[in-house]
């Protein structure tokens, strides 16, 4: 009986040693790889300090500038020129445990991460047209895949809009979501950019084994996996993110929320291993009748031949250019002959990230001659700020709005496409 | 309080000397520059006729600039009621000669100038046979952008733009031209496009993508009547009227080593370039490739059985 | 009761509805000056405008199957509205086709005056040649600050709390109901429609006003068509634009004495050579189903409403101070604020001088204050719920056409008849103790019938 109580006793500061040793080396290892600090290690912030009175003892010109100052902020982090994950194969794993119920998010956590996730899958396939993604639940210490691979953001959305309805219930499980999504994102070709995205709600996990024997299965297999934390940091998603390349956030308030979620749906920049390769695609055009000499026949489209209750025989559809399957929209992968058939807009709609309009250069209005005249190139406004946005292109002015619309949303400047010689952005270019 | 539908169009006119010449020489003058402008204005100014809160643009797409000829830039405020200020003298002997609505008289009188000024100002240079309609439609965007911030509390602008466009496609503009497209379908801009030369692709595609109306002119003599039926109603109108039916867009892409339209191509993991066929290294971005054949599709078999 | 109080509510036709009431002689007379055209198609239903301008450059008759067919299917009776409008206000008239079918085409005045608007040519719209500069050339803000101040000076005159007026102005006032006297030379009071009126938009009174107006022009021997076109021609001028007198005749030099007392054009003087039209006549054909952008700009909001119905006014204007006292219950007044709270006595005062709970709300909303009118709703909800419900406090009783059946002569008859009622649903309610029933309308003429054949069979 002693025996076995001193053995227990033996093992147990083994085990606790074992614990202690591994610990201070991670944390020892954190503080090598992670030079920053935390917040509260920091100095002290004297955050009022930023904001002065002017002269009439106003603080709005301090604020504006502060706020103007964000606004170009979140445009100059963006680099160019790094070659970047233009296929995307994303999961998206949603917690669905207990703490996901909880109500620091109105009404809950799950209800605004839905709602949130909605505008993220649509911003996603508007942004990354060719990408593909899929969703996993988990919740009760079980992972469940609600949607597959795929490229149909409505399909995805309808997903998401039930798992609402669900139940929270149970502990979430990181590793068995993680497994099941490495599952299908290992087969997918080398010049993909393989991803996975976390929506983490609770502080703890519960797994079958050795989650860290999983993150480095999919370090291995080059996957990124980003976390969103909803409560604080824990350290398992640290660990994950910072293997795998990814980022881990959390969140502080809703607005913040929606930006971690945006800030994913650029791609990110590729993998050293990723192999690029020459992939043939289809561009099929719309046809609205076979042919012309037969009689309009109507057919069954590809895409919705396993839903029986939707009435699909129509005369008109995208014909795969190589097997003649019909599919109703794009972008699709033929289900025949496995060809990506896209259309050259959706192509065009990712190409601003490769050629990312450069900034624009910030001077005082008064550096230019006969600055009490000065007009927006682009909308014609008169310029009364103190500060003036130039193209280094082809020099032209522009007012602060211009300014952030011709970046976040135009991918162009006014100026260099009127005009002849700065027209052409991209191809070219880098020819030449 | 009822909230005030009012709209702002924006027509491009497309200004290419080597196009309007050319026609110009061609029908015999059955359709010069100015006669099509002044079917033009009276377009414009029939928009601003139907509602009071009806806003208006036009700029003028060159073949080396855009030109906003109306609003001027000198004027503070583009708002269509306000007075020009420097111009209501002479407006003022003018207006007064006929039973025209003044408004209608300053802007024509504005654009007059302005289509003056450029004709004059423009360089002898080389010439082309293209116009910069993406740079055109970038500015008509930061212009609508700015008039929809400008606006009260309380009112609602549709905004639109009107591509009156004759010259050819520039394939060197593709990228301006699509990424103003796609901002214009985000601000929820549509997007028309009148023809009066040859079929524009890039134009078919943008009113496709934007929801506008296409429609290439059998005639350039029947401008106005065409306009007036066709392209007057705004698009929430548009619906409820009869109007050409939406023409069949090609998709297809062009490839970027010989500019051909392709069904199956090669496209660049990393550029996103298209080719018409294989090559070992990427012309736009220098990637080499691995040759990817058979493995590939087998694996996706393997996949396909296993789920 | 229900129908007292609807008749006791503002009438305000827009143009559409008042040119509709002019006979079609006036109608055409109307359309001989280019701006009445450039009103009234403004003024159109959409499509209509749409059909005009289709054929506006076609000078022979359209068929009609052609003109049915620019419309798709399934806006076809809103096609229909359209058309019966351009053809009650003689916009176009039926002419027979060669070929037996009907077309339709312009009325060639207005065709040709719409023409001239549009494409220019014709008589100049004000006579005289080019003024040479002011030496006083007013700015917009002045000219804002003019209009309103006549136009305040009618309405404080309303509110009794204002030095008098001309004698027209006071004639219009008695003549539209808003304002009544007990005898000739007693000052005139207000009535609950005047209220109303005061609860409206600047821009909606204006128009009011205008109609009233005009009713009373024929009155006073002036011309309708010639007052109306001028009245036009001023909502079409530009702002801040000065204009000649030069070439007036009589009688628009007498109307635009009248429109400088309102406040809708500004002259310097009685004898000037000019005159600058302000935004209250700009606003005049345009604003009328609109809310004027530019009004709205000029006019600065002051008031607050918190959820606890408590109501804080930063004006000292003693017409608008009057006009909160109208529905709120009055605090506490400071120099340049003033602070009452809503309460159920108050609206239930306001609402039986006619007022409505939509007025008030709108009249809160338009007033609201720049900083609350950033928020979305801009009014608490539970204010504008409560005022509601306030207001259907005392719309308890239903009204329903009837006809009241008695006089049976067994239990059994009346019985009969009654269940027979029930089961149509037309039953509006019955006595069975003294036989009496009473029978909706629309049930009636079913009764009348099925009665006679019982009485008949009997």
């Amino acid at each position: 009986m002693e025996e076995v109580c001193v053995n227990a006793a033996t093992k147990f500061t083994q085990w606790f040693s074992f614990c202690l040793h591994h610990r201070t080396a991670n944390i020892l290892k954190m503080a090598e790889d992670d030079d920053k600090l935390y917040r509260w290690e920091t100095a002290y912030e004297r955050t009022w300090e930023a904001i002065k009175e002017d002269e009439e003892g106003s603080l709005q010109a301090s604020i504006s500038e502060i706020t103007h100052k964000a606004k170009r902020r979140r445009l100059l982090d963006r680099i160019g020129n790094v070659r970047l994950g233009m296929m995307r194969h994303v999961y998206l794993i949603i917690d669905m445990s207990s703490a996901m119920s909880d109500p620091d998010l109105k009404p809950s956590r799950l209800v605004t991460s839905v709602k949130l996730l909605e505008n993220f899958v649509e911003e996603y396939f508007d942004q990354n047209p060719i990408s593909q993604l899929g969703i996993i639940l988990t919740r009760n210490k079980r992972a469940e895949k609600i949607t597959e691979l795929g490229g149909n953001p409505r399909r995805h959305i309808a997903a998401l809009q039930n798992i609402s309805k669900k139940p929270c219930q149970g502990e979430p499980s990181l590793q068995n979501s993680l497994d099941m999504a490495a599952q299908t994102l290992k087969h997918m070709p080398s010049h993909a950019s393989r991803e996975i995205l976390i929506i983490f709600g609770s502080l703890t996990t519960c797994d079958p084994g050795d989650v860290l024997a999983t993150i480095k299965m999919l370090k291995d297999n080059a996957i990124r996996c980003s976390v969103i934390g909803l409560s604080a940091e824990v350290r398992v998603c640290k660990k994950l993110s910072h293997d795998t390349q990814g980022d881990y956030n959390v969140i502080l308030d809703e607005p913040h929320f929606k930006d971690l979620l945006n800030a994913h749906v650029s791609p990110p920049p590729a993998s050293g291993n990723t192999e690029s390769s020459l992939i043939r695609m289809g561009f099929p055009h719309h046809q609205q009748n076979v042919e012309k000499d037969k009689e309009e026949r109507p057919s069954m489209c590809m895409c919705h031949l396993d839903d029986k209750a939707t009435q699909n025989f129509s005369s008109g559809g995208y014909f795969c250019p190589q097997c003649r399957s019909k599919y109703c929209e794009l972008p699709v992968e033929c289900k025949s002959c496995a060809l990506t058939l896209v259309s050259a807009p959706h192509l065009a709609r990712s190409y601003h990230h490769l050629f990312p309009l450069p900034q624009f250069k910030e001077a005082p209005s008064s550096s230019v001659p006969n600055s009490e005249s000065l007009f927006c190139y682009g909308c014609q406004i008169s310029l009364k700020d103190k500060t003036i946005y130039t193209c280094t292109k082809c020099n032209q002015i522009f007012c602060i709005d211009c300014d952030l619309l011709a970046h976040e949303t135009l991918h162009c400047c006014p100026g260099c496409a009127s005009s002849r010689n700065t027209q052409q952005i991209g191809f070219i270019d880098s020819l030449t | 309080m009822a909230e005030v539908q009012c709209s702002l169009l924006v027509i491009i006119i497309d200004t290419n000397p080597v196009w309007w010449g050319q026609h110009f020489l061609q029908d015999n003058s059955q359709c010069d520059f100015f006669g099509c402008l002044d079917s033009i204005l009276v377009f414009a100014n029939s928009h601003l006729m139907m509602k009071h809160g009806n806003q208006l643009a036009i700029i003028a797409s060159h073949t080396n600039q855009s030109y906003f000829l109306y609003p001027q830039g000198k004027i503070e405020e583009p708002c269509v009621s306000d007075p020009n200020s420097e111009t209501t003298d002479e407006n003022g002997t003018r207006a007064l000669s006929d039973g025209r609505y003044e408004l209608f008289t300053q802007v024509d009188e504005q654009i007059t100038t302005q289509v003056k000024s450029l004709v004059l100002g423009s360089e002898e240079g080389q010439l082309y046979s293209d116009c910069v309609i993406a740079g055109s439609l970038a500015m008509a965007l930061c212009f609508i952008h700015r008039m929809e911030k400008q606006m009260h509390l309380g009112e609602k602008m549709s905004s639109r733009i009107l591509v009156i466009k004759g010259s050819e496609d520039n394939p060197a503009q593709y990228m301006n031209f699509m990424n103003t497209v796609f901002s214009a379908q985000k601000q929820n801009v549509v997007m028309d496009g009148c023809i009066l030369g040859k079929d524009s692709g890039l134009l078919q595609q943008a009113c496709d993508i934007t929801g506008g109306t296409y429609l290439k002119l059998p005639t350039v003599t029947g401008l106005l009547q065409y306009l007036l039926c066709v392209f007057l109603p705004d698009p929430d109108v548009r619906h409820k009227l009869t109007l050409p039916a939406r023409v069949q867009v090609d998709y297809r892409a062009a490839c970027f080593c010989h500019r051909n339209l392709i069904d199956i191509g090669y496209v660049c993991s990393v550029c996103l370039s298209i080719f018409c066929s294989f090559s070992p290294i990427c012309s736009t971005c220098q990637t080499t490739f691995k040759f990817l054949g058979p493995p590939k599709i087998l694996k996706k078999k393997i996949k396909k059985t296993n789920v | 009761m229900a129908a007292k109080f609807s008749s006791r509510k503002l009438d305000c036709k827009d143009l559409y509805g008042y040119l509709r009431t002019l006979p079609p002689n006036i109608l055409d007379k109307l359309y001989n000056h280019p701006a009445t055209c450039l009103a009234v198609f403004r003024e159109l239903p959409e499509l209509a405008k749409h059909c005009v301008m289709r054929i506006l450059f076609v000078e022979q008759a359209v068929p009609q199957a052609v003109v049915a067919h620019w419309v798709s299917s399934k806006y076809h009776e809103e096609h229909k509205l359209a058309m019966a409008a351009l053809t009650d206000l003689r916009v176009w008239h039926e002419q027979p086709l060669p070929g037996g079918m009907l077309g339709f085409i312009l009325n060639q005045t207005f065709r040709s005056n719409m023409k001239i608007a549009l494409l220019g040519g014709g008589e100049p719209w004000t006579g005289g040649g080019p003024l040479p500069p002011d030496k006083h050339a007013k700015d917009a803000q002045f000219l804002d600050n003019y209009a309103q101040e006549r136009w305040e000076c009618v309405l404080y005159y309303m509110v009794g709390s204002s030095e008098c007026v001309s004698r027209d102005i006071k004639g219009v006032l008695l003549h539209a109901g808003l304002m009544k006297a007990e005898s000739e030379e007693a000052t005139p009071t207000i009535t609950p429609l005047g209220f109303q009126f005061l609860l409206m938009e600047s821009s909606s009174q204006v128009w009011f006003f205008m109609l009233q107006y005009l009713d009373t022009l024929t009155t006073r021997g002036m011309d309708l068509v010639e007052s109306l076109s001028f009245l036009f021609q001023l909502s079409f001028s530009i702002f801040g634009k000065d204009y000649a007198t030069e070439g007036m005749s009589e009688a628009q030099l007498r109307l635009l004495q009248h429109l400088r007392e309102f406040g809708l054009v500004y002259q310097r003087k009685r004898k000037s050579q000019r005159y600058y039209p302000t935004r209250l006549a700009i606003n005049l054909a345009s604003g009328l189903s609109q809310f004027s952008t530019m009004a709205a700009a000029a006019q600065k909001g002051f008031i607050v409403v918190e959820t606890n119905y408590r109501l804080y006014a930063y004006t000292n204007s003693q017409l608008q101070i009057a006009l909160i006292a109208l529905f709120c219950e009055m605090l506490y007044r400071f120099p340049n604020m003033v602070v009452g709270n809503i309460t159920r006595d108050s609206i239930h005062s306001a609402l039986s001088c006619g007022i409505t709970g939509d007025q008030i709300i709108s009249y809160l909303k338009t007033h609201a204050h720049e900083q609350i009118s950033l928020k979305n709703p801009v009014l608490p909800p539970t204010v504008t719920d409560q005022i509601h419900l306030w207001e259907m406090e005392r719309d308890r009783f239903r009204f329903t056409d009837g006809v009241l059946y008695n006089q049976f002569l067994s239990q059994s008859d009346f019985e009969l008849l009654r269940d027979y009622a029930k089961d149509l649903g037309v039953l509006v309610w019955d006595k069975p103790a003294r036989r009496v029933m009473v029978v909706a309308r629309k049930g009636h003429d079913e009764h009348i019938i099925y009665l006679s054949i019982y009485l008949y069979s009997n």
